[in-house]
């Protein structure tokens, strides 16, 4: 009775949700008509923000452990883009794919170490790989361009114009999405939250969590490369920062603000965060401080982000992952 | 019933900055055995149950599992040949409802948990209702697992110990912070998988009317020996038992 009775609240509660997610879509399709230049230019940061901080919440949210190195898979994802179109002349589509295989890579060689720790060891160490590639990429004049960068990525002629690029990364990002969507529900999903809660009890189930755990990092870099990836020809110069700590720090801002227990949690984030940025920047420098007491704020009064804040307005009892993370 | 050993170990070891906590512990189980091991506290029961499970690695000795030497094994590889473990405290996974959790047992079981794109709620609906039904907590199998009754996570355990479909399932007090009438229906529980499904049962067990109403075969550790072994009655009238553990308790 009480089971059936709770599959029905829940059904109608998911299904606003996803009513919601239809109106944004069609917002997201529609917003090039109603706004200027320079706030598609923040659109489309915000949809590659928002990418680099789902796939970073894949190993935060999902697997239950910080990475403060994330942001080595978006800058080898951005490089991987920006050296093939600069330098060899490779299709944008044939260097994104390539971009997410790069950082695919250099994730499965940088969590075979890191996904041997957990907590504070892994957050160290996923840290330290960070700041270890990101000096090599500083340093490597004749390949990186060192601390110059690499300039003069251009888009395809096609995807010139900021709306035309606009319309392509909203197209990537949503793909990208429902795919990270469809393995946050799959079984596999499930083993990741299960590990979470309790590694050891998983182990005793019959899983080789250390590779599980591996498996879900190269997947979670593959997707930060991907959005590293858009970032070049959007910006259409690269500099090694996107490699840095710092550049690591914003998913991690992005998912306390918008909320890790939900898939899109980091994506609203990332509206939050980037909006915030494009607009403060505009008559004030102290953006730290604004953005500090933002994080102070949501931490103190809504520890689960915002959207926990919208899954307490809509529900009262408690509930499955399954149901409030759309 | 095919009566060859399911489980053997030969002289088994493991101590802890200097303790013994197993000493050259020798034991076997026939295939369909229903036994307890009981002991007073810190006389070696969970060190040799982390031993046989993988969880700890023996300093010497084996453990075997139908003729495979599994000593050395990790915990994952001895699941998957269907040993299975049931943890004295609970061990679940506290932000997954009652359902989850089974389902993830059961998803294990059927090694489809690599599967990255089929929702994992259309997945094992059946077995997972079926097992939450025979124990007993299908009322609550959309309660998070962190917020169930101490009893209900006990019984949780086992439902996800059922999903793994044991051959030999190790259960370390099963009915520890029960009340009486809780204690009864878990122990017919698992007298039912002992007898109806043929499913080895090792369990320990404080509560002696438990031990003695149960279990076919008794073994006693101290100290992390074995010093009896036998059908209840004979392990009950051991003077060494008697001194050493039951004489405290009558």
């Amino acid at each position: 009775m009480q089971w059936s009775h709770n599959m029905r609240f829940f059904q109608s509660y998911a299904m606003k949700k996803q009513l919601w997610i239809i109106v944004v879509i069609i917002i997201a399709a529609i917003l090039p008509t109603i706004i200027g230049a320079f706030w598609i230019n923040v659109a489309v940061e915000i949809l590659i923000m928002g990418l680099f901080a789902v796939s970073f919440n894949m190993i935060f949210g999902y697997m239950g452990q910080l990475s403060f190195g994330h942001a080595a898979f978006y800058g080898v994802g951005a490089y991987t883009v920006g050296l093939l179109m600069a330098k060899l002349s490779i299709p944008f589509s044939l260097s994104l794919i390539a971009a997410m295989l790069s950082a695919g890579a250099f994730a499965l060689i940088i969590g075979y170490f890191c996904i041997r720790l957990t907590g504070i060891y892994f957050a160290i160490l996923t840290l330290s790989f960070g700041q270890l590639i990101y000096y090599i990429v500083f340093e490597w004049y004749s390949f990186t361009g060192g601390d110059n960068g690499l300039q003069g990525i251009a888009a395809p002629h096609l995807l010139s114009s900021v709306t035309a690029y606009y319309y392509f990364t909203l197209v990537i990002v949503i793909a990208a999405l429902i795919v990270m969507w469809y393995i946050s529900r799959s079984p596999f999903g499930y083993t990741m939250r299960a590990i979470r809660d309790n590694a050891n009890r998983t182990r005793f189930l019959g899983i080789n969590v250390k590779r599980y755990m591996l498996i879900n990092f190269v997947i979670a870099g593959a997707f930060a490369g991907l959005a590293g990836g858009l970032w070049g020809p959007f910006n259409q110069s690269i500099s090694p920062d996107l490699l840095n700590w710092t550049e690591s720090g914003i998913p991690v801002f992005m998912t306390v603000i918008g909320g890790s227990a939900s898939f899109l949690g980091p994506m609203v984030g990332s509206i939050i965060y980037t909006f915030l940025n494009a607009f403060v920047t505009g008559f004030t420098q102290y953006w730290p401080l604004i953005i500090g007491i933002v994080i102070m704020l949501i931490i103190l009064f809504s520890p689960g982000g915002i959207q926990g804040l919208i899954d307490k307005w809509y529900k009262h009892s408690d509930s499955s992952d399954e149901n409030i993370e759309l | 019933m095919n009566m060859t050993d399911i489980l053997k170990v030969e002289h088994l070891c493991k101590s802890f900055g200097g303790i013994m906590a197993t000493q050259d512990v020798s034991y076997s189980m026939k295939s369909g055995e229903f036994s307890a091991i009981v002991g007073p506290n810190g006389a070696g029961k969970t060190t040799f149950f982390h031993l046989i499970s993988g969880y700890h690695r023996a300093d010497s000795g084996s453990v075997w599992y139908k003729e495979k030497n599994i000593t050395k094994w990790p915990p994952h590889k001895i699941a998957r040949l269907g040993v299975t473990r049931c943890f004295q405290v609970s061990n679940n996974y506290p932000m997954l409802t009652t359902y989850e959790n089974v389902r993830q047992a059961v998803l294990t079981q059927k090694k489809r948990t690599l599967n990255l794109f089929t929702p994992a709620k259309n997945l094992a609906v059946e077995e997972t209702l079926n097992i939450l039904d025979m124990v007993g907590i299908s009322d609550n199998a959309n309660t998070m697992a962190g917020n169930l009754s101490q009893g209900d996570k006990k019984i949780l355990e086992i439902a996800m110990a059922l999903g793994s479909k044991p051959e030999l399932l190790y259960l370390d007090e099963p009915t520890a912070g029960m009340s009486s009438d809780e204690t009864y229906k878990t122990m017919e529980l698992i007298k039912r998988l002992n007898e109806q499904m043929g499913v080895t049962i090792l369990f320990t067990e404080h509560d002696m009317p438990v031990v003695f109403g149960y279990a076919h075969r008794l073994t006693v550790l101290h100290q992390g020996a074995i010093i009896a072994d036998g059908i209840p009655e004979e392990v009950r009238s051991d003077k060494m038992v008697q001194k050493v553990y039951l004489g405290e308790e009558e």
